[in-house]
Parts: C-alpha cells; structure tokens; sequence
C-alpha cells in the first residue's frame, strides 16, 4: 500500500527551544483513522504543528503524496490538502456560524464556489444552519467542535488533523465528535486525531501510534496497539481490555 | 430647546471626526497589537499636507484629502517595513512598540515643528467660517462636512471590512491570528495592509481637522489623551466600540462645554476613561479578559 503521508525520523521545538520530537515517525494510508497517544508532554500536539508547517523541522523529513513537505508555509501546506484543527479550535469568537464556515474557504482559489459548500456544510450539519448567524464564541463546546471540525470540510482536503477534539466535553457529547469524524472518513477524508483518552480513541482507529518523549515507540493496526503488552501497562492501566 | 439641538449637532459633528481619528488607531491595535502613541502625531502630517495645499495651491481641503490619506498611507508602510515586521518577532513586541511609536510621534514633530515652525495654523476654506441657520440652529458648515466626511469613510471601511475577502482576513486576523494563520490567511500581509488602511485614515483625519481645529506641531500630545481614551472604552481594537464612544463623548463633552465652559470640555473625555477603567475595565465593547 503506498502511503499518503510519511512522517520521518523528525526533530522538532519551539523557536531556538530544545528538540521537543526527536525522532517521530509515522505512516498514513489514505482513507483511514489514525489515532496517535501517548503521555502529557509526550509531543503529540507539537508532531502535528511540525506536519502542518506551523514549527520548521529540523531534521528528517515530512513527504506529502511523495513531495517533501519541507520549507513550506502554514498556507502553502493547506493548499496540498492538510488541514488542521488545534486544541483550541482556532475559531473566530466575533464572526458568526456562517462567517467561520466562509474562512474555512478562505484559502479556495474559486472563491465563486465558497458560498455553494458553505451551503453543502449547512445541509450536512443541520445544527450548523440553525446557528448560522450566533457569535461562534457564544456556542456550546461540542457545538464549536462541530463547526471548527465541518469548517475542514469545505476545502475537502485530504487529511484533517485533530488535536484532542474531545477535550473538555461530556462524554454524551465526546461520542458526538467521533460520529463526525466517522463521517469526514466516509467521505474519503483520512484522518489524524490526537486522543487522551487512548482505549476510546484506538477503538474509533484503524492505526495506532504510540508516541513518548518526542519519539514513535510503537505503531501499528489500532487492534494490534490495544492488545500490545508494553501499551497495556504504560497507558491503558495494565487491564486487558478485549 | 434649539441649545440643545445645537448641542448634540455639534456634537456629533465633532464626534464622526474623533471617531475617524480612532478608527485607524483601533484597526491597528486590533491586528497588530500596536499601541500608536505615534497615530495623533501622523493625523498632525495629514492636517500639514491640507494646511500647504490650501495655503499654496488653493486646493480644498476636502480635495486634498485622499492627497494627505495617500501619502500618509505610504508612510504606513515604509514604517511597517522599516521598523513593526522585524520587530513583530521580538518576545517584549508590546513593550516595544510602545517606546517605538513614542519615539516616532516625537520625531514626526520635532520634523513639523523644524520644517513649519510651532506656528498656530487653520485650513480656512470658505466653509470654514460660514454657518447654516436652521430655524435658530446654528451649524458651522466646516463641522458639518467635516462631520459628514467622516462617517462615510467609517461606513465604507465597515462594509469594507464586513463584506470583502481581505476584511474577512483582517476581522479573523484580529480576533485569533493563529486561527487565520490555519485557514492559509497570510498574517504578516494583512499586518501591513491595516497598517497602511490605519495610518492612511490619519492622513484622511489630518485633512479634516485642518481646518476643524487650529493645530501646531506638539498639539498631537493632546489628542493623543482623546484617542487613547477613546480606544479604551470602545474596548481596545473594537472600531465599532471606538466610533460609539466617539460620538457618544462627544457630545456629552459638548453639553459639558456649553454648561461649564470648554476647558470642562476636554476633561470629559479623561473622566470618562477614569470611570470606565474603574467599573468596565473592559470598555464597553471590549471582552472580559480571559482568566484562564
Ligand atoms: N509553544 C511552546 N513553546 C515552547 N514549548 C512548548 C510549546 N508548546 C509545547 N511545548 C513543550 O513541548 C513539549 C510537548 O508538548 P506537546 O503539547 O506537544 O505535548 P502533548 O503530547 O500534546 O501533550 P498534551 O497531552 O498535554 O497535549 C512539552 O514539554 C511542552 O512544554
Ligand atoms: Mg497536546
């Protein structure tokens, strides 16, 4: 299977910082989830930063479709069909539902075509058209999660990045985002997601990666990940979970 | 009963001219950060390009204006490139643009006070000094096209901001510039664009205080308290906020002047920036801060 993304031996920080990766690697075939977990401050968030072109690689390499990544911009890389939603959401609180689904397409180059997916998005995510003229920033948290998650869709990329999309949110509402991520995968977008909560995110994958101190310790079929001893005892508390 | 229709219509007409004179400087603290102290001291360039194109060339004010907004706009961006783009990378960047424009505003009028000397000067177009009467109202015609100018170039930079591509960016950029980042908004782009639009709007300011006010070069310090308090209750970065707290003050200030005298009159504004920071720290716009 050939791979749409190849992450390589990369090593990574903050402006003139330490290496926070030191050495990440992973593979990602199309069309799949791929869930990535690991402890606090294992660099879960800053691998995604690195793929997106938000922090420069310092080593290794980052190849897209077989084209290196390396060097381009945070915009160039959306471009390729890399989006990204981080923890925060990267909402825009004053703009309403409908004006954040339209800097969704902001980077479009048929800009005549950014009314007709904001349309399609409506339709697809019927909260979303209820809403379409609140403040985002006066939503609930899934409801924010809902749109920075439907936002990526209207540039239907490739993949879509998520950085802990279920963080602070009930669990009645957590089992809400993995339904809307099950759709962006049905619609042939491959997903990365980050998730504190490993047994729920491995279950919702097809591919596991381990990572730990700024390194892939294990990767493999999300199945194989949950039943690996080493990742049994480290993260999922030691209980064998069938 | 006509006192106090004249009141608020002089006023207002007042009120539009502060409110352009801060949107710029509300629109370059939204997407920059920049604290301008330098802003009322380039609105003094613009009222200088005015002031010589009248007094050489008879050219009106008001057509001098997109003159004065043009050139200062270019100004905009040479400072842009000279100094805020390098120092947008630097970790005490809100520091710093404070002891940066402080140290412009003094350069841009030490330039003004060697080249025009401290002279007290007045555009003086015909309007300038005639009046409507409506009934008993009377209304100073300069205030009023002043006034009028002003708020339709609000307007436009409202729709402007509202409804185009690039207002999309600045009002994303403003309000979560990582997020813009993410949507493949070029920030550093839309930093210097606003900039040009804020420092262009100081100019356009310029040409209209010019012969609203008499001005002389160290006269920016004052309007440097008004803007200020402006911004600061519009919510720092809110042009909206900044515009309603203009016209607001604005014509308090002109009640207070026509009650107390007109050294009152300034001091609203202060007054007003003093009661607000103690009770809405805020402003009236502007969002809690984050206590996270
Ligand atoms: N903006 C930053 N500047 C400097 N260091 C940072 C920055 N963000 C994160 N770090 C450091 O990088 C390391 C890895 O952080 P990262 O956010 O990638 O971890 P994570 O795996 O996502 O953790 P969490 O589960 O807490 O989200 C941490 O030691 C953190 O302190
Ligand atoms: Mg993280």
């Amino acid at each position: 299977m050939s791979e749409l993304l190849e992450v390589k031996d990369i090593v990574a920080g903050y402006g003139d910082g330490p290496a926070i990766l030191n050495g990440a690697s992973l593979t990602v075939q199309p069309g799949k989830v791929h869930c990535i977990i690991g402890p606090n401050g294992a660099g879960k968030s800053t691998l995604l930063k690195a793929i997106c072109g938000m922090l420069p690689v310092r080593s290794g390499n980052v190849r897209f479709k077989g084209e290196s990544l390396a060097g381009l911009r945070p915009d160039q890389i959306l471009q390729k069909g890399i989006c990204f939603v981080p923890q925060e959401r990267a909402l825009f609180p004053k703009m309403t539902v409908r004006e954040n689904l339209r800097m969704g397409g902001f980077s479009l180059k048929d800009q005549s075509d950014l009314e007709r997916r904001v349309d399609e998005i409506e339709e697809q995510f019927p909260i979303l058209k209820e809403r379409r003229d609140q403040h985002a920033g006066t939503m609930s948290g899934g409801q924010q999660q809902t749109l920075a998650m439907a936002r990526t869709m209207i540039l239907r990329p490739d993949i879509v990045m998520l950085d802990e999309p279920s963080l602070g949110l009930a669990p009645k509402i957590v089992q809400q985002v993995f339904d809307i991520m099950k759709v962006m995968a049905d619609t042939g977008i491959t997903i990365l997601i980050v998730e504190q909560n490993a047994l729920l995110g491995l279950r919702n994958a097809d591919w596991g990666l381990v990572l730990d101190l700024g390194r892939s310790l294990f990767e493999g079929p999300a199945n194989d990940v949950l039943e690996d001893d080493r990742i049994q005892e480290l993260y999922l508390g030691g209980k064998k979970v069938a | 009963m006509a006192d106090i229709i004249q009141i608020v219509v002089l006023g207002l007409a007042l009120g539009g001219v502060y409110a352009l004179m801060g949107s710029g400087l509300s629109l370059v603290f939204g997407v920059m950060r920049i604290v301008n102290l330098a802003h009322p001291s380039l609105i003094m360039g613009g009222a200088y390009v005015a002031y010589w194109g009248f007094r050489l060339y008879g050219v009106d004010p008001l057509i001098a204006l997109p003159v004065a907004a043009i050139i200062l706009a270019a100004t905009g961006v040479l400072l842009y490139k000279l100094i805020f783009e390098r120092e947008a990378k630097s970790a005490k960047y809100s520091e710093m643009t404070v002891l940066l424009t402080f140290a412009i505003a003094m350069i841009v009028e030490g330039g003004l006070a060697t080249a025009f000397t401290n002279t007290q000067r007045v555009t003086s177009p015909g309007y300038a000094t005639d009046a409507f009467f409506i009934g008993s109202v009377f209304i100073p015609k300069g205030q009023l096209y002043a006034g009028m100018v002003s708020l339709a170039l609000i307007a436009a930079l409202a729709l402007f901001l509202k409804y185009s591509r690039f207002g999309y960016a600045i009002r994303a950029t403003t309000q979560n510039r990582e997020a813009a980042e993410l949507m493949g908004v070029n920030v550093n782009m839309v930093g210097l664009v606003s900039f040009a639009i804020g420092i262009g709007l100081a100019g356009a300011a310029g040409a209209l205080v010019s012969f609203v006010f008499s001005f002389f070069p160290s006269k920016h310090w004052e309007w440097v308290a008004v803007l200020m308090s402006l911004v600061v209750l519009g919510g720092m970065g809110s042009i909206l906020g900044t515009v309603v707290a203009a016209y607001v003050l604005s014509v308090l200030a002109a009640f207070v002047g026509y009650f107390f005298g007109a050294t009152w009159s300034v001091l609203t504004f202060y007054l007003a920036l003093f009661v607000v920071l103690l009770v809405r720290p805020q402003g009236l716009f502007g969002e809690k801060p984050e206590m996270a």
